[in-house]
């Protein structure tokens, strides 16, 4: 903190002075600690993500059996491959085809399936992606470099109270050839939130 | 972008950071400790979140918005933070 260095530290905002005194409360009242908070953020940093997804649409491309399981029953399929937890009790998964492409917004908050997809990018959370993909969802598409065919129905989903949603991409044509593991190397946060086909 | 970026060497398996800012991912972590100790689950917090970005000017970044309905929740729960 000192200033001999020639540094300057910044000053604190309002709100991250809001963040340390609502941290001190909450330690204060014995509520938390501060390692619980510490290993909450590690986990949301490291080891929940879109590869947990990447594998669940993997295993979909290639088991018929999974990939009927998933469509059934989102959170029960992925609980199968041991994904779970907070904001993925109701998973819903929706399989593009050639003629159908789903595409995920929430235009309220931030919803977002987290057990699959980690937490959200920014432009998720942005008013800009919020209200403009369900205006006019064929031009926010296009600015991610995507073009759906006009012939393609396009299925804009605004997650609930309670449902979370996933998209399950067009498998690639060498689907059969390929290991589950190069399957998932091909998947993307982008695929699997429709803003990309 | 700005001095909080963390360091390019962090591990991102999620692709990309998920906080821009040390501050953003302990609000986010508060939130989450403290529904697990009071018993709440999301949708305690969410509805408090969407009642504050509507509340919000357009261009308050998310994070602040997410401090506000954290505060919101915890004064509703009786638990006032000193500022």
């Amino acid at each position: 903190m000192s200033e001999t260095h020639g540094h300057h530290p910044k000053p604190k905002t309002p709100t991250e002075q809001r963040v340390e005194a609502i941290e001190a409360l909450l330690v204060e009242r014995g509520l938390i600690t501060s390692d619980v908070v510490d290993a909450i953020v590690e986990t949301y940093e490291r080891d929940v993500g879109p590869m947990n997804g990447a594998r669940v649409v993997a295993r979909a491309w290639a088991d018929p059996e999974y990939r009927a399981r998933l469509l059934d029953d989102g959170t029960r399929a992925v609980g199968e491959l041991g994904f779970g937890g907070a904001e993925g009790e109701h998973l819903v998964v929706l399989e593009n085809t050639e003629d159908v492409h789903n595409v995920v917004v929430c235009t309220l908050c931030s919803c977002y399936p987290w057990p699959v997809l980690g937490l959200p990018p920014q432009w998720y959370k942005s008013s800009a992606y919020r209200s403009r993909m369900v205006r006019e969802p064929r031009a926010v598409l296009d600015e991610f470099g995507t073009s759906v065919a006009d012939d393609v129905e396009l299925r804009v989903w605004d997650s609930s109270a309670e449902v979370r949603y996933m998209v399950l991409p067009l498998a690639p044509d060498d689907v059969t050839d390929r290991s589950e593991d190069e399957l998932a190397g091909l998947v993307t946060r982008d695929h699997m939130i429709g803003v990309v086909r | 972008m700005n001095d909080d970026q963390p360091p390019e060497d962090i591990p991102r398996r999620n692709g990309e950071l998920v906080f821009d800012a040390p501050w953003e991912s302990r609000a986010f972590g508060l939130a989450a400790a403290y529904l697990e100790a009071s018993g709440q689950d999301w949708e305690a917090f969410r509805t408090q979140l969407m009642a504050a970005i509507a509340d919000l000017p357009d261009t308050t970044p998310y994070y602040e918005a997410w401090v506000v309905a954290l505060d919101r929740l915890l004064a509703t729960d009786g638990l006032a933070a000193r500022s």
